[in-house]
């Protein structure tokens, strides 16, 4: 442990102090230069934040050591400074972005500046929270994360869409806080600390821990969007203002991650149930995180159900951890725990790089319904590309980042067949099938969104397609993470690596390291190689032979309209028919009996099963319940007087009983 | 001499149940007044100490002096009627008010057993607070029911007095100063709910709600 002392702490202190300093900004009376001044003031400070945490020992060649400062309100140890590293390295793009996006609603004459002051605040608090070392630091850092969220989230409170979306989100919010205090005052009332660093608790001294690790897997989960509990996440991630959908997505549900890894940090090491538990739950989120998003049409709902999906694969990481732990085998330990961080690192960068490109095309065409759009690659060809390389990220297919993790995962399956022989390898060829499937449906999915979006001929005609150097800068380095993490792993590989040696394993074990990453770079190296090899020789057959020109999807027609094209819901038909039941997939067509057709239409829709089937009836039969009491609910005060002295009688009754 | 002050207090409880002016409160709220500052002086009759005289003459100037003059102010200003309007006729309220406080007797003599209290200062602060919130439930008019808070907060002064011998200085202040700020928020919202509705009665209140 050291204190506050070294360079890189007064680093970081001072960055917190100028990104705070940015709401300073918006003072200004001029709407266009507060958003410019306090934006770049943030970036400033995220920046100089940055790099104190690059110069951490955890990215340097060193042991990382904990440093702790304000008497050990903050700590920042392995995890610690690798969520600050997620956070700040995904703020960063995402306060780029927003200087280009809220310059649209300060040109509409709609007032940006609250907007930005609870981004801000979003942003520090949410950097607090992972390195707070104190349960009442941590959990008022949360709700301060959670309510600027809210107000940032409800910014065009005006659409009716917005309100529902965001009361989803505060109400889930406000479960979960609740569940959360209840977390940390067992931890208080079993070890009488408030103090992270105080907590060690084992799985054998009662039914207390049990009853932590399933409430934080509950609290958390509701957080990061596990499947039972991800209900509020499709509802409020849409209809936030883009940059925040961006950040949300991106870095928020990742605090959930954060606080299951804390939670088993101070109960390690658990029994296999546990493992089990979470392996299972994040299965069930990975598939059917990916198959809502097949069925839907609103392109922001569709990165939400994504990132359902995409935190199970996280969560599948982390219940190989927890299997590993349980059976003391810090081989698969490191592999699974390794997945689930190294994927939280790429799940925050190609999501928040989906989110912006999704936020660029909406700015343009004003609709997030994918049905509307269609060839944007012509106007937009940058765009599509970027956009491009963050599906391929997000499918984990090879040349990128998301392929580097679930290879880790899936190493983690093997190794656990391989060590624990017995039931074990049919197990895990189940759950390995399972993760390949969602790779599958994942692929589907973003084939589908490229596709409408961005091939074909234009649905609605674009005039001018506005783009900003804020969006390519933005784009551009998240584009860039995922190219240098899929071709070259090992450096974040070995990063992950020394997170994990720092307070996760039982015992030291090299597996993560042992794979030769240099492959990987080789490999990619050559494949990329080769495909511009092939794009030169078909940029000379081009020149020799000259190049076809045809309208998209045109199979054979001739005077193609652009209704004529293949559709979002058209593509994704078949796929979505299998789970009706669980998708509540709905078609409805309409053919004209008459001998001369005259209009036809066809309507599919797709209502979320948790929503729909459990949380909106269990409220309603909540409110049926409340109706009976309402008549108790009077507009005069002295009703509720009456109430009241009704309540000291009694009281007084029973006080005087009892004596 | 303090069971003499608190059953006067207990029969100035009994006047404000039976009368029907609003002017007959307003005196009551002073006669209390009154008698809560020489109960609080009574120590000093043995021994003097310019310190603790703070409190008293505090609660004098508030109670007898402030508080009974802004209310007359509200009524002269506000030209409210002076009758009270009841919703429970006189006559009914008395038995209950007398059955109320013959419980609290009772009870209060019975714990009396268990724990030491002075008992009937004990009850009679009891039942002004019991009464206070029956005079808050059975009128109509709004400045009634400051009176009403008056009246309880008087009950919890004496109250205070029976069970500890001496309250912290702190917390009487304190809760003084929540009645003064109560006094002033119902002035306030009478103030600006007489250029909105007609009438001060808690009834049109009703039409506030959302």
């Amino acid at each position: 442990m050291k204190e506050l002392s070294d360079t890189g702490n007064v680093l970081l202190i001072a960055a917190f102090a100028i990104q705070l300093l940015s709401i300073v900004f918006l003072s200004f009376k001029n709407e266009r230069k507060a958003l410019f001044t306090s934006n770049i003031t943030m970036l400033v400070g995220l920046t100089l934040g940055l790099i104190s945490t690059l110069s951490s020992t955890l990215f340097s060649s060193a042991e990382i050591t904990s440093v702790s400062i304000f008497s050990g309100l903050i700590r920042l140890d392995g995890l610690s400074l690798y969520f600050l590293f997620v956070i700040q390295l995904v703020a960063i793009p995402t306060t780029i972005y927003s200087i280009s996006y809220l310059r649209h609603y300060v040109e509409q004459k709609r007032s940006v500046k609250s907007f930005i002051t609870f981004y801000i605040i979003l942003l520090i608090s949410t950097q607090f929270i992972v390195i707070a070392n104190q349960a009442i630091l941590f959990l008022v850092s949360w709700e301060v994360m959670s309510i600027s969220a809210y107000f940032a989230i409800v910014y065009e409170k005006e659409s009716e869409e917005v309100q529902t979306g965001s009361f989803y989100y505060f109400a889930a919010s406000h479960v979960l806080i609740f569940i959360l205090y209840i977390i940390f005052f067992l931890f208080h009332h079993e070890t009488g600390s408030w103090f992270f660093s105080d907590y060690h608790l084992s799985f054998s001294s009662g039914l207390m821990v049990p009853v932590i690790f399933i409430l934080s897997i509950i609290g958390f989960g509701i957080k990061a969007g596990f499947m039972p509990f991800h209900f509020w996440l499709p509802q409020a991630h849409p209809i936030a203002p883009t940059v925040l959908s961006a950040f949300l997505s991106g870095v928020l549900l990742k605090t959930g991650i954060y606080g299951i890894l804390r939670i088993y940090q101070f109960i390690k090491p658990m029994p296999e149930w546990c493992g089990w538990f979470v392996l299972v739950i994040s299965v069930i989120s990975a598939i059917l995180g990916v198959w809502y998003a097949l069925a839907q049409h609103d392109i922001k709902r569709l990165l939400a159900y994504h990132s359902v999906e995409n935190i199970g694969i996280i969560g599948i990481g982390i219940g190989i951890g927890f299997i590993g732990s349980a059976n003391n085998l810090p081989a698969v330990e490191v592999l699974g725990f390794g997945g689930a961080l190294l994927h939280t690192l790429n799940h925050a960068i190609f999501k928040s790089l989906l989110f912006i490109g999704s936020g660029v095309v909406y700015q343009n065409l004003g609709t997030r319904n994918i049905e509307l759009m269609g060839g944007l690659v012509h106007p937009a060809k940058y765009i599509a590309i970027l956009f491009l390389i963050g599906s391929v990220a997000i499918s984990g297919i090879p040349p990128f980042n998301g392929f580097i993790s679930e290879f880790i995962i899936y190493m983690g399956f093997f190794k656990t067949a391989n060590e624990l022989k017995n039931y074990y390898p049919i197990l895990m060829l189940m759950f390995v099938v399972g993760l390949a499937f969602v790779g599958g449906l994942a692929v589907a999915c973003f084939t589908k969104v490229n596709s409408i979006i961005f091939l074909g001929s234009e649905r609605s005609e674009v005039k001018h397609f506005h783009t900003s150097v804020y969006d390519y800068i933005s784009l551009g380095i998240l584009a860039l993470l995922c190219i240098s993490i899929g071709f070259y792993p090992q450096p974040f590989v070995g990063v992950v690596n020394k997170v994990i040696a720092n307070g996760f394993t039982t015992g030291a074990s090299s597996a993560l390291v042992d794979i030769d990453w240099l492959y990987f770079t080789m490999i990619f190296s050559s494949i990329a190689l080769g495909v511009f090899v092939l794009y030169l020789i078909k940029i000379k057959l081009e020149k020799k032979y000259g190049r076809r020109n045809s309208a998209a999807w045109g199979c054979g027609y001739e005077n193609l309209t652009p209704r004529m094209q293949y559709t979002a819901s058209s593509f994704a038909d078949e796929l979505n028919t299998i789970p009706k039941a669980i998708l509540d997939y709905h078609k409805k067509v309409e053919v004209s009996e008459n001998a001369f057709p005259l209009q036809s239409k066809f309507k599919s829709h797709s209502k979320d099963f948790v929503d729909s089937k459990i949380v909106l009836p269990a409220f309603n039969v909540l409110r049926a319940l409340v109706a009976k009491i309402e008549f108790l609910s009077q507009t005069d005060i002295r009703y509720y007087i009456g109430f009241i002295l009704i309540i000291i009688a009694i009281y007084s009754m029973i006080a005087f009983l009892w004596t | 001499m303090e069971n003499v002050l608190s059953i006067l207090f207990c029969l100035s409880l009994f006047y404000v149940s039976v009368t029907s002016r609003v002017k007959a409160y307003v005196t009551v709220l002073r006669v209390q007044g009154i008698i809560l500052s020489v109960l609080l002086m009574i120590p000093f009759i043995y021994k003097f100490s310019i310190f603790g005289i703070i409190l008293p003459a505090t609660l004098l100037l508030v109670k007898v002096y402030l508080i009974p003059r802004y209310i007359n102010k509200v009524i002269l200003d506000l030209d409210i009627k002076r009758r009270i309007e009841p919703t429970i006729q006189q006559m009914v309220f008395l038995p209950i008010v007398i059955a109320t406080m013959v419980i609290i007797f009772l009870a209060s003599s019975i714990l009396s057993k268990s724990t030491e209290l002075d008992v009937i200062p004990f009850a009679s602060g009891f039942s002004a607070i019991v009464i206070g919130i029956y005079i808050i439930m059975s009128r109509k008019k709004l400045i009634v029911h400051v009176c009403g808070f008056l009246i309880m907060e008087n009950g919890i002064f004496l109250f205070g007095t029976a069970v500890a011998s001496e309250l912290p200085m702190m917390i009487e202040l304190g809760t003084l100063l929540d009645i003064f700020v109560v006094v002033f928020l119902m002035g306030i919202a009478l103030n600006k709910i007489s250029s909105t509705f007609e009438g001060f009665e808690v009834t049109h209140l009703g039409r506030l709600k959302d």
